[in-house]
């Protein structure tokens, strides 16, 4: 047999229209499979058990806390980015460093699409490695039983930061190509997560609420529970990263070699298009504001984002008062009523005392809730309103117990006399303390509590400065308190009963006390 | 012409002993070249300037103690890598065949580089007050430079790097956790003797491997680690 039998080559199965995509997915392909990006996953998987699952296992089972250092605060970027900036240096200089250089760009394909291959296949081992990684960690805490919902939308801001390392590292390993390229831009992007940690902890608002390990006043309880996380700054961070992402990617088509005219002057429209989107979403995040579920960016806002999630509420009761708290703080129910027991048997038969509870959603504050928020009491039958989300709960960022009930006592009290949102007047002042003592709390430890709260501020040189310990339980307020304390039981239920209208309304003076 | 005539070999030529310190130079310096070693103390001196400009411009972490060495400890773990990614050669076989210096040539190469990390580093922290001061910053410098060049020596002379900084990322949440293990050095005072033996051992090990195992060689450009698996 010989060749002169053989047919002319039967035509391809494919329409000729169809075969640069599918050349370009041959080219992926091949790109994916060789690509040794996976090779670095096992050491982010290490680092990522450390750093970003178990310091986070100390917190309380709810999605927001377990989240707040590995999301909030972009450890899983941390554990990424610079790792897969590194690497993806080391593939982008692949060609450099062979001195293949040439011979890539005289293949059929463009270099610019040959190198596009090569970044997309990095950036989906890192992407898809984190995604892989983050939903493995959620697994987890769903299993451990973690209520809430998990902050999806800081998800994919941290995919798009890994996407984005990628393809600045790759850019850099394209345009120097050498050893020292990968260990520099691992360097480089640890050093501007750490500089943007280090702005972020800084600077409460203004633009660096685009840097996305800033979590100041943007991840707060009650989001997930009772309201849901709201996408404006997430949205913003996106467009930012996707922005840096993309102009650094298509820096890679400007030079003469990298593609023809056509290719290159797009190349030049998308670097354009990615400065554009990063400087825009600066500025929306320039613009952002503090409301009560979060940061309100008004371009982005959505007021559907508002609206507060539905549920069914778990009860329980403190010494006779119905508590009813949001499903995902179930573990806390029994703290909470117990806490709250002294107070309502304290409060039993003096008017305008609760006939029972409710969480309420806490509101957003730049101090991320470290001093809570005051409860309310409002209605007929009046109803004490707990947000609860405020308050360190016991296991938060190393908050006990004990101090946690100790907190709910104060904040009801406070409600119960009418003080609002400060210290109130001093015969408001007075009677809390006189009322705390009788729920547990004697006088001489108050002011510690008070000041957790931030219902007590006192200056420095009155107190000679924070290392001189607690401030003292003195002064005209709690010598009044302790006449009143002194007195009998049933003169000072009597007293109480004929003066609160007074005391919640502010008339009534430290001189009218017994 | 062929070798048949030759029986024995040409006598030595007289001046060859007086040759032999310009030859051993000539090799030294062509070890360095082929690890880019002159390069590398180009950047480590960048490195040294970039912790002068940290300390002078107070470009630390907000926070406590702990969280003021962040940067510092970054620019050193930078340090460490560039060394870790100093050790690996292009010639391979051909120079282990050869090369009966080789070891003592990578162990002075690694110590050379680590001194000048070391140096510049100093140098960089005259602009202001680094924490834990000079013997902090030798022990870290000295213990991270170990992790590179174990890193370079298991995972590859091209990925040395990731030594260093998976060791860093380990450091840096271990720092605001207050850890009591001496592995975490750089959280302990400057003086402790349990992290400065610890810093010294892996030092000392990650030398020792660069002296007698040189980097691995990985041959990580060609088929990607999922091919076999993948097709």
């Amino acid at each position: 047999m010989t060749a002169a039998d053989v047919q002319a080559r039967p035509a391809p199965a494919v329409t000729p229209r169809l075969a640069p995509p599918l050349s370009l997915l041959r080219l992926l392909w091949i790109e994916v499979r060789r690509s040794p990006m996976p090779l670095i996953l096992p050491l982010i998987a290490a680092l990522f058990w450390f750093d970003s699952y178990r310091p986070s296992v100390g917190q309380p089972p709810l999605f927001i806390l377990r989240t707040f250092w590995n999301m909030g605060q972009g450890g899983t970027i941390v554990d990424f980015g610079p790792l897969v900036a590194g690497m993806a240096a080391w593939i982008g200089s692949r060609d450099g460093r062979r001195g293949t250089t040439d011979l890539v760009t005289a293949t059929a394909q463009p270099r610019l699409t040959s190198q596009l291959a090569s970044w997309a296949a990095a950036a989906i081992w890192a992407v898809g490695g984190y995604l892989a990684f983050v939903g493995a960690l959620f697994a987890v805490y769903a299993y451990q039983g973690v209520t809430g919902e998990p902050p999806w939308w800081w998800v994919a801001v941290g995919a798009t930061a890994v996407a984005a390392f990628s393809s600045a590292g790759f850019a850099a390993g394209v345009f120097f190509p050498s050893r020292f390229t990968a260990p520099l831009t691992a360097f480089g992007g640890f050093l501007v997560m750490m500089l943007s940690s280090q702005t972020g902890f800084r600077d409460l608002s203004g633009w660096p609420q685009i840097l996305p390990t800033n979590s100041n006043g943007n991840f707060q309880p009650d989001s997930g529970m009772l309201y849901p996380y709201l996408p404006d700054l997430p949205v913003a961070r996106i467009m930012f990263l996707a922005g840096i992402g993309l102009a650094a990617l298509f820096l890679l088509g400007l030079p003469a070699v990298a593609a023809g005219r056509r290719m290159r002057g797009v190349a030049v429209m998308m670097v354009a298009a990615g400065v554009a989107v990063s400087a825009a979403a600066v500025g929306l995040a320039s613009t952002a504001r503090l409301g009560p579920h979060g940061m309100v960016i008004a371009a982005l806002h959505d007021a559907a984002s508002d609206r507060p999630i539905r549920y069914t509420p778990v009860c329980g009761s403190a010494a006779g008062m119905p508590v009813c708290l949001n499903p995902a703080y179930r573990a806390d129910l029994t703290t909470v009523t117990a806490a709250l027991a002294p107070v309502v048997r304290e409060l039993a038969g003096l008017p305008g005392a609760p006939h029972r509870a409710k969480e309420i959603g806490a509101n957003y504050d730049t101090l991320d809730g470290e001093t809570g928020q005051p409860m309310t009491i409002s209605g007929t039958p009046p109803v004490l309103s707990v947000p609860l989300g405020a308050e360190n709960l016991p296991g938060a960022f190393g908050a006990k117990d004990a101090v946690f009930s100790d907190q709910l006592r104060l904040l009801f009290l406070h409600a119960f006399v009418g003080a609002g949102n400060n210290a109130g007047t001093p015969a408001q002042q007075a009677v809390q303390a006189v009322l705390l003592q009788g729920a547990g709390l004697p006088i001489a430890a108050q002011p510690k509590l008070l000041t957790s709260v931030g219902l007590l501020w006192i200056p420095a040189e009155v107190t000679g400065g924070p290392t001189q310990g607690p401030p003292q339980a003195t002064g005209p307020v709690y010598a009044a308190a302790r006449r009143l304390a002194a007195l009998p039981a049933a003169a000072r239920q009597t007293w109480l009963v004929s003066h609160l209208a007074a005391l919640r309304s502010g008339s009534l003076t430290l001189a009218q006390l017994p | 012409m062929t070798a048949a005539g030759i029986d024995h070999a040409p006598a030595a030529a007289p001046a060859a002993g007086r040759r032999a310190p310009a030859a051993g130079a000539r090799l030294v310096w062509l070890f360095l070249a082929s690890r880019r070693t002159p390069a590398a103390a180009w950047l480590l001196a960048g490195l040294g300037m970039l912790m002068w400009a940290s300390l002078h411009w107070h470009w630390n972490i907000a926070g406590g103690a702990a969280a003021r060495q962040v940067i510092p400890l970054t620019i050193e773990a930078g340090s460490a890598a560039v060394i870790a990614v100093s050790t690996y050669g292009p010639f391979g076989e051909p120079e282990r065949a050869t090369g009966r210096w080789l070891p003592w040539l990578r162990m002075a190469a690694a110590l050379l580089l680590t001194g000048a990390a070391f140096g510049a580093l100093c140098a960089g922290a005259t602009a202001g007050v680094l924490p834990g001061g000079s013997l902090a910053l030798l022990r870290n410098v000295g213990g991270m430079t170990g992790t590179g060049l174990l890193a370079a020596a298991v995972l590859g002379g091209a990925f040395g790097w990731a030594g260093p900084i998976a060791y860093l990322l380990v450091t840096e949440v271990s720092l605001s956790g207050h850890p009591t293990t001496p592995w975490v050095w750089p959280a302990r005072p400057p003086h402790d003797l349990g992290g400065a033996l610890c810093a010294s051992a892996v030092f000392a090990a990650g030398v020792s491997a660069i002296m007698l195992l040189g980097a691995r060689e990985t041959g990580r450009d060609s088929p990607g680690p999922l091919s076999r698996w993948i097709s």
